[in-house]
């Protein structure tokens, strides 16, 4: 009942938020090898609880923290075109030679990106990931309101998910469905989906190799 | 040039009236840092050095530095004033301010809260905390580490070897091209202090 009310009003979550399950994102840490080393890309911001995790494995982080350093606006606002590609590219740590990224956590920040810009941004690091990378996002699917400004997720100790960017004014949700996020992921095509206790759907997307994106 | 501590941070605090309360927490957040309290050399907010800056001993930078920063075997704390614009070379570093460039240290790096950070990230032991802002990445594959770091055995020291994008080692790094107007600053303290 308590749950049911709190799916019906955005702004209750907004002021109290819970600890949330995601399987996905567990999986996927789970899933980390720990004998080969990995290069992840986390399009949010620098949490010592999610480098605590990471740093179970041999890897390098990148942190692009797009919410902070003006990422969304710059990405929204840039013309369609080359324009566009640049400013997606320039959002991007700069990358190691020989140094392909694995993994991208996205959280919520799709949500807050124009379609053209999240095809721009996903392309961009499309073209430094390796084929088979994986990128992980949560989407706004049951709620119609989201907050104003992405989301700070913070693992907990037990693998759930909170959202530690605390309360603040909302937003009509774009509420992007499977079948135009699948559009506008460059090369990432979905591989799961699922829909979480707390109303968002959890995504995991797989980059194709360019044989593979040309055969579709 | 630069104004050179007492004996503990309190003495340091001490010397600023004006400083505010979250600057008063520094000394001991330092001492932390660097497992030991006592003297570190202060670059002023008031001072502004473009160039190379080398030193043996502790460094609180509360200033403005471009260039290169080498404390090799001590601790540098970028403090809340101070903003760097550098490849960072040092045993630990500590931010509070706001940095542009690559941070190596041959033990740890901490980012503390509401400090801004531009650049890649090389320690064994590196902590940013809530509310500190990063953009750029962290090594945390040990062997990467040690490698980056090229750390030797006989002292301990950091010594940079890591390449950079331009696939030059960072000792290459150490002697940037100078801007004309180029200071190399020494920081030894002088005979017969620590």
């Amino acid at each position: 009942m308590i749950s049911s009310l709190r799916r019906a009003n955005p702004r209750t979550l907004s002021d109290s938020p819970a600890a949330f399950h995601a399987p996905l994102f567990q999986e996927l840490l789970t899933g980390l090898d720990a004998t080969r080393r990995h290069v992840i890309l986390d399009l949010g911001a620098a949490s010592t609880a999610m480098l605590a995790l990471l740093g179970r494995s041999r890897c390098r982080v990148e942190i692009a923290d797009l919410a902070h350093f003006g990422g969304i606006d710059h990405l929204n606002r840039a013309e369609h075109g080359p324009a566009l590609a640049h400013a997606a590219e320039s959002l991007l740590p700069n990358a190691l030679p020989d140094d392909a990224i694995d993994l991208v956590f996205c959280w919520d920040l799709p949500n807050y990106l124009t379609l053209d810009a999240l095809s721009a941004l996903m392309a961009a690091i499309g073209r430094r990931a390796r084929p088979g990378a994986l990128a992980h996002a949560l989407i706004f699917y049951a709620d119609r309101d989201m907050k104003e400004h992405p989301g700070r997720f913070v693992p907990t100790a037990d693998g759930e998910l909170i959202d530690r960017s605390g309360p603040g004014a909302v937003t009509a949700a774009p509420r992007y469905s499977p079948e135009v996020l699948g559009k506008s992921m460059g090369r990432f095509v979905i591989d799961r989906a699922r829909l979480l206790g707390n109303g968002m759907q959890e995504f995991l997307f797989r980059l194709e190799s360019c044989g593979d994106a040309s055969n579709h | 040039m630069f104004e050179r501590s007492k004996k503990d941070d309190d003495t340091i605090e001490s010397q600023d009236a004006n400083r505010n309360e979250s600057d008063k927490t520094f000394g001991s957040r330092r001492s932390k840092v660097t497992g030991r309290g006592g003297d570190a050399a202060v670059i002023g907010r008031s001072i502004q050095i473009n160039g190379d800056l080398r030193g043996g001993e502790d460094l609180r930078i509360e200033g403005d530095v471009s260039g290169t920063v080498e404390l090799k075997n001590s601790a540098l704390t970028i403090g809340k004033e101070g903003k760097v614009k550098a490849d960072v070379y040092a045993r630990s570093i500590a931010v509070d301010g706001e940095t542009k460039g690559d941070l190596y240290a041959a033990e740890r790096i901490s980012v503390h809260v509401n400090a801004r950070v531009q650049g890649n990230i090389i320690a064994p032991k590196v902590s940013i905390e809530e509310g500190a802002h990063f953009k750029g990445s962290i090594e945390m594959d040990p062997a990467a580490v040690e490698k980056a770091l090229g750390k030797t055995a006989a002292n301990g020291a950091a010594k940079p070897v890591a390449e950079n994008k331009s696939g030059k080692s960072a000792d290459d790094k150490a002697t940037p091209k100078k801007p004309a107007k180029d200071a190399r600053t020494n920081l030894h303290p002088p005979s017969g202090t620590a």
